[in-house]
């Protein structure tokens, strides 16, 4: 996965493809024989897992919620947003004669930026300290997908890690995406004037070492998350170059169904963003979308239509 | 690596407590048998919190570990990871029934946060700064008490009047009691800045925050005392820790872990382990609930420490 693809606000999807990546579809050696995570394919199949379900084509929801704050230096930290957001996925098996099993998860996500105090779904914000009304232009990425398939064993040959932690009965997977690349807002010599884009997102993912373990069970039954995300003012703020950071804090697990998401999330999913209860095609193509695309475009419209 | 009084790596409980994230309360639905703790009540909830936290039996000794890595964040640069990390706290809490108030638990504490070499995973005694070239000494986090303060501060579930204290924060969610996704946002005078701060800057700003997941059939058990079972994570934005000596230079750095209550001190990983029994013993142990003194934070180990290396330079002259 290029770095590109692994942008955007709440790109949850991909940090999972990054801390991990997991075939599926080999034949299990033994039904009873929990995995083994120094055999390739039974790690590829630990980390598929932890990212989605054994099953190809089954929709795995990830939702989570928490706040977002400011971070200026000389302030103390303020409250700006709370947040809810969902990512809708599937992974589908493919298989590479050298590399062995292998899969590709695809995926959507919506995050919504929540009054404070009210839980309302923002439309407008005023920005305290530039004094201006701005449109708030919630995430909405779709799609956000693994560029390429993980398999078994790397073009080297090297066999599939599983990087998760075994505690007791726990076990879990904690991992950071620092990204710094070319800002798709800012201009063309970033290198010499700079503007690049500069973010840190962190993921844990919790389950029970017997469900992982079992090559029997498809799908974890439970799964619990939390995620950040340290990054530059969101592009809809307006605040230009003024110094300052924003913090993205979120608890969160895996949900059945559209239905098991919080309000006013599963209500804005069905009437704002339909496509958003189902993931993208296994197929798909397309390239991904972040924050900063999706703003520019939302930016680019009604530029060009004034013209 | 702490801030004030309060919020502890791995004291995540306290995030009920201190911080609010204005969610309304989710309740599972109801699950029926009569001995199955109904946390729709706040006072059952309330209980989940200290179990949380510590335990509902006074004095127990109870241990948080985590692990995870800090990196730096510096404009114009991708973020670095300079260090691997691992912590633990040992806490026991002093709990009380108020004829008013009801049930009320203070924490007494002792942590440590180690910082080990990304490559190797070993505890690093100095470390060369890449940005100054200088190498310096480590001073990992060992902050000895950490506790609720003042002394005479309990957290009560309930207020004067008996009323229910609402606590946004912990939310039933199908099968797990979630907490998080709010921040502790700590901006106070640093202890190792001068007399002057609002006017020239300096103060201390960081922001902790943490996440919590407990089993629903665990937080429903009436019978546990406190959780074996719940799994945590923690992660923090500060300026630069003054022993890196980067002084104005701009830039954060930011720490990410997960971790989950440990039952005893074999289960901590050996190299915790063992930097513990060779360098701070005394953390084996929580302080004892009658514990009166002041908390440390690194800012003020730090301090002490420069202190009396700059004394002692000074004797030896």
């Amino acid at each position: 996965m290029s770095m590109k693809n692994k942008t955007g606000v709440a790109s949850l999807a991909l940090l999972f493809g990054l801390v991990l990546a997991a075939p599926s579809g080999h034949a299990a050696r033994s039904s009873a024989k929990p995995l083994d995570a120094t055999v390739a394919e039974d790690a590829l199949q630990m980390s598929r897992k932890m990212t989605c379900t054994l099953e190809d084509g089954k929709a795995i929801i990830h939702w989570w919620k928490g706040s977002m704050m400011s971070r200026v230096p000389g302030e103390r930290d303020r409250v700006l947003f709370n947040v809810q957001g969902m990512n809708i996925r599937q992974c589908g098996s493919v298989s590479d004669p050298q590399r062995g099993p292998g899969y590709r998860s695809v995926s959507r996500e919506v995050m919504l930026y929540l009054d404070p105090a009210t839980d309302q779904v923002l439309r407008k914000w005023k920005n305290p300290w530039t004094g201006q009304e701005v449109d708030v232009i919630h995430v909405a990425n779709d799609p956000v997908n693994m560029s390429r398939p993980s398999y078994a064993r790397d073009e080297q040959g090297k066999p599939h890690q599983f990087r998760g932690i075994f505690v007791k009965d726990k076990v879990w997977t904690s991992g950071e995406a620092p990204l710094y690349y070319d800002n798709p807002m800012a201009g063309s010599y970033q290198d010499m004037v700079g503007n690049k884009y500069h973010a840190m997102e962190m993921l844990n993912s919790f389950t029970d070492a017997k469900w992982l373990l079992d090559r029997n069970l498809k799908t974890l039954p439970s799964v619990s998350i939390s995620w950040a995300r340290v990054s530059e003012w969101i592009p809809w703020m307006k605040m230009g170059g003024r110094p300052g950071l924003v913090v993205f804090t979120t608890v969160g697990k895996r949900v059945a169904t559209i239905d098991d998401l919080s309000e006013p999330l599963r209500s804005e999913i069905r009437s704002t963003y339909p496509t958003y209860l189902a993931p993208p095609p296994l197929d798909d193509q397309r390239p991904n979308e972040t924050s900063w695309t999706y703003i520019k475009k939302m930016v680019d419209a009604p530029r060009a239509h004034a013209q | 690596m702490k801030m004030q009084n309060r919020f502890v790596p791995g004291m995540l409980a306290a995030l009920a407590v201190l911080l609010s994230s204005q969610s309304p309360l989710a309740l599972a639905a109801g699950g029926g048998k009569s001995k199955l703790l109904d946390l729709s009540i706040p006072d059952e909830l309330f209980k989940v919190q200290i179990k949380a936290s510590c335990s509902t039996v006074s004095g127990k000794a109870t241990l948080y570990w985590w692990s995870g890595r800090m990196y730096s964040r510096v404009p114009g640069e991708k973020d670095r990871l300079l260090f691997n990390v691992h912590g633990m706290n040992t806490r026991r809490c002093e709990i009380k029934t108020d004829p008013k108030k009801g049930l009320c638990w203070r924490s007494v504490s002792r942590e440590v946060m180690f910082y080990l070499d990304p490559e190797t995973n070993t505890i690093l005694r100095e470390w060369k700064n890449p940005w100054t070239g200088e190498t310096v000494p480590v001073l990992h986090v060992a902050n000895d008490p950490v506790n609720l303060q003042p002394t005479s501060r309990f957290i009560c579930a309930r207020d004067e009047e008996g009323k229910p204290v609402v606590r946004d924060g912990m939310m039933v969610k199908d099968d797990v009691v979630l907490e998080g996704g709010a921040a502790a946002r700590l901006f106070y005078k640093n202890p190792l800045a001068g007399e002057y701060q609002d006017y020239v800057g300096g103060m201390y700003h960081a922001m902790e925050f943490g996440t919590t997941a407990i089993p629903l059939a665990s937080a429903r058990n009436a019978a546990i005392t406190d959780f074996n079972d719940s799994v945590i994570s923690w992660g923090r934005i500060s300026r630069w820790i003054p022993w890196m000596k980067m002084g104005d230079r701009e830039g954060l750095v930011i720490f990410h872990t997960a971790g989950m209550r440990l039952d005893n001190f074999a289960q901590l990983p050996e190299v915790v382990r063992n930097e513990i029994d060779l360098n701070y013993p005394q953390y084996r142990e929580p302080p004892p609930l009658d514990d009166p003194r002041p908390n440390e934070t690194s800012w003020t180990v730090f301090k002490k420490y420069v202190d009396s290396k700059r004394a002692g330079d000074g004797q030896r002259k």
